[in-house]
């Protein structure tokens, strides 16, 4: 080596990204709270941490860090809940939940009634299904598999009243499961919770009984008529070609998805069309789902979910996963006619770079040559109302809070406190005095054509970053009365705990199944991925 | 067009109609309010400060000053019925005090010499017929260091296509607007040097689709009320979509610019 060349060592270079943030999150493998850092690079968000003992980690977050730094306005005061179910010990997210250090309170809480399925999709959040494990069925006919469980009425009782106590008038609770519409007392439980102060249940399906059982879905619409109380279907559809649905649910759902949709319709029941969105996969069918979507009579929202990388799914790189910007960007491209990015506006009760949404209107019938879909946020600055740090006067607070009630986790088409915000929304529209034109009193005749978009990007063992967590407003609520939030329910180890105490059957801590983990992976019983400990 | 005066005239009267209002709603200038707290933050405006908003319309920028700044704005307006709305909201918001608007047109300001700290102008001064006239006014009213803010539609290159630049574009300021490199001469004229300058072209792309989602609404829900304001619905979504193009093409933008008086 030359002098030059020792000199030309020492320069001091550059990082090649900026770092925005210090927080927490945990290891992907053993689940150990560690500290991490938010960096930018190439306008990409990035979180990075290591663990002692396995190594350096690293994900991408959010695909568009301008958004990802300007969202910050956007979000509001959390909301303290009225109870708190543990106390502050070890620090986020070892506390839940949820601990009185919490952010907020619970927009939506998640009442998971089984673990037994009538499918085994290679993707499930919830490790669920029905294989691998001996199923046994008890006296009462409740069949549980070895490490599954399913919930009792009591148990059940024991969870609603836990919401309602936290939240005191609920809004929405959503039965899932498993699938939760093969356990046995499910209207029950649906019954159960009208009877409480909680407006709507959602009930999260794969949409196979809803296909093939009429009387059942006339028992759910009956239900959808109880006075102030309504039921909405929250239907997995995640596309049109056969390989997305074999890949994504291990079965060519096709037809029973239109079937269940169809029956829906005839029962007047509300549905909302959930996709999980994995690159590769299905990424090409977003603006499709939309358009088939605005087409159904039963449909009224569509929610995007990125697969979240939590339980079962396949292999995966962090570095290249969907962000929401990436699901905002591949509809605006598949529909470029109907969607900008601007359209889509961060959900303020969360951390806004959980979850976009948007609200539309539709003109004229879809496919024919007139149709048109007008987004609500083009009609009305969303942005006046509800930046919380920069702005000090608000146009108007009426406003301010019907729109908090629309851009939430709450919020639901086909329940009247959303329709009613729509039209309350729609006053920021007045312009009767300049010109002329009643708009809010128009709009409220349209809200059966509004339609709703949600973008949901839920964290996974890579993602985690204790920030968002602690703001967390969707809580699955557990058999022994605690409320955590669902990505720390999901990622750092609370479902496998849950899952051990109900099952009485050990489980172990499940990894996700990143192609650099490979090596020292291998399957659990339920088909996700667990850490290969040679010492066992 | 057959006079730069009938233009200004009609361009004015245009913006009082209901027809204008029913298609431009809300949305009053490309980025909004946001993009007003940035340009009044690129001029330093000060609690205590005395603004001018020229072409103030209703005076939703002249009440978001005095309210988040606490400054004192004077507006400036042509359009009389536009004035007296803007006088009846701002007492409405117990803005009064703070704020009062004039009679007047930027190449005749009706305010004394050196009166005012800041000069607003937003989405206007591409429709003033004699630029270099309204430059030497704004920069009349300014204290020797006061600063004037605009932000506008520029047009670049080859300019517009034809059709826009027919009246009704006239009306929707674009007809006249010229680059920021002219807008900077046109004050650099009047003695007022640039110091900032920003792009801002997503923002015109969302006011244009502002309206185009504004008036397909109308189309839904009052049809009847449109046709009788004498609104073509199909005009203005063609005008709309002429206009994003030429937008992504490059050749329509807006822009911030800050030029102080030395």
């Amino acid at each position: 080596m030359t002098l030059d060349d020792q000199q030309q060592d020492r320069v001091k270079r550059d990082r090649d990204e900026v770092f925005v943030e210090f927080t927490k999150s945990i290891c992907p493998v053993c689940k150990t709270p560690v500290d991490a850092q938010v960096n930018i690079r190439d306008n990409k968000v990035y979180l990075r941490k290591r663990c002692a003992e396995h190594g350096w980690f690293e994900a991408l977050t959010y695909s568009d860090a301008e958004s990802y730094l300007s969202s910050a306005r956007f979000n509001k005061p959390g909301t303290v809940p009225l109870t708190f179910q543990t106390e502050v010990a070890d620090g986020c997210p070892l506390d839940c939940g949820l601990c009185p250090e919490h952010k907020q309170h619970a927009c939506l809480g998640i009442i998971e009634v089984n673990t037994g399925c009538n499918l085994d999709c290679p993707i499930c959040f919830a490790d669920s299904g029905q294989h691998g494990t001996e199923t046994v069925t008890s006296a009462d006919g409740d069949s549980t598999t070895a490490s599954g469980y399913s919930i009792t009425h009591e148990q059940c009782e024991l969870m609603l009243d836990t919401f309602v106590e936290s939240e005191g008038e609920a809004e929405v609770v959503m039965f899932s499961g498993g699938e939760p519409t093969i356990h046995k007392n499910i209207l029950d439980f649906i019954d159960l919770a009208q009877a409480k102060p909680i407006r709507n249940v959602n009930l999260n399906t794969n949409g196979i009984r809803l296909a093939s059982d009429k009387r059942f879905v006339a028992a759910l619409g009956e239900r959808n008529r109880v006075e102030n109380r309504s039921v909405n279907i929250y239907l997995q559809f995640d596309g049109f070609d056969e390989r997305t649905h074999r890949e994504i649910r291990g079965a060519d759902l096709r037809e029973s998805k239109r079937r269940a949709l169809d029956n829906c319709a005839d029962a007047g029941l509300t549905v909302t069309l959930v996709a999980a969105i994995e690159r590769g996969l299905n990424e090409h069918e977003i603006g499709d789902i939309v358009e088939f979507g605005l087409a159904h009579p039963a449909v009224r929202s569509v929610s995007f979910q990125p697969v979240t990388h939590s339980g079962r799914h396949v292999e995966f790189d962090p570095m290249t996963r969907l962000t929401n910007p990436d699901v905002i960007r591949l509809l605006t491209e598949q529909r470029p006619d109907w969607f900008g990015k601007d359209d889509f506006f961060p959900v303020p009760c969360c951390f806004p770079t959980c979850r976009s949404i948007t609200y539309l209107l539709t003109e004229g019938e879809p496919g024919a040559p007139d149709f048109g879909v007008v987004p609500i946020p083009r009609l009305l600055d969303v942005e006046d109302y509800l930046d919380y740090v920069s702005n000090r006067v608000v146009p108007d607070y009426a406003i301010r809070e019907a729109l908090e009630k629309l851009w939430s986790a709450s919020a639901s088409m086909g329940t009247e406190v959303t329709e009613d915000r729509l039209k309350q929304a729609a006053d920021a529209l007045d312009c009767a005095e300049a010109c002329g034109v009643n708009l809010p009193g128009a709009i409220a005749d349209l809200t059966d054509r509004a339609f709703m978009i949600v973008v949901q990007d839920f964290q996974d063992p890579y993602t985690l970053n204790v920030k968002q967590l602690m703001k967390c407003c969707v809580e699955e609520i557990t058999p022994d009365g605690r409320m955590i939030p669902f990505c720390a329910y999901n990622s750092v180890g609370y479902r496998e705990q849950v899952r051990e105490q109900m099952s009485g059957v050990r489980v172990d801590g499940v990894v996700p199944n990143a192609t650099e983990l490979g090596p020292v992976l291998i399957d659990s019983p339920s088909g996700s991925k667990v850490y290969r400990d040679d010492e066992r | 067009m057959t006079s730069a005066e009938d233009a200004k005239a009609c361009c004015s009267r245009a913006y009082g109609t209901d027809a204008v209002a029913m298609v431009l709603g809300p949305s009053y200038h490309p980025g909004g309010l946001s993009l007003t707290r940035r340009l009044a933050e690129r001029l330093g405006v000060r609690a205590g400060h005395r603004v001018l908003d020229v072409a103030a319309g209703t005076g939703t920028t002249a009440r978001m000053l005095a309210a988040d700044f606490d400054v004192t704005v004077d507006g400036v307006e042509l359009g009389q019925d536009v004035l007296e709305s803007a006088v009846a909201e701002t007492q409405e918001a117990g803005l009064s005090a703070k704020v009062g608007f004039h009679h007047g047109d930027a190449e005749h300001i009706p305010l004394p010499d050196g009166r005012f700290d800041t000069v607003v102008c937003e989405c206007a001064f591409c429709t003033f017929p004699d630029k270099e006239r309204a430059a030497a006014e704004l920069a009349r009213v300014l204290r020797d260091g006061g600063r004037a803010g605009i932000t506008d539609v520029t047009v670049t290159g080859e300019g517009l296509p034809a059709e826009l630049s027919t009246l009704a574009a006239w009306v929707a300021c674009i007809a006249d607007a010229r680059s920021l490199e002219e807008y900077s001469e046109i004050l650099a004229g009047a003695g007022l040097t640039t110091v900032c300058t920003e792009r801002h072209d997503a923002a015109l792309e969302r006011m244009i689709e502002q309206i185009d989602a504004r008036v397909r609404l109308l189309r839904m829900t009052s049809f009847t009320r449109l046709h009788q304001a004498g609104v073509d619905v199909d005009a203005v979504l063609r005008y709309c979509a002429l206009a994003r193009e030429a937008v992504a093409d490059g050749l329509l933008g807006y822009a911030l610019l800050v030029a102080e008086k030395r």
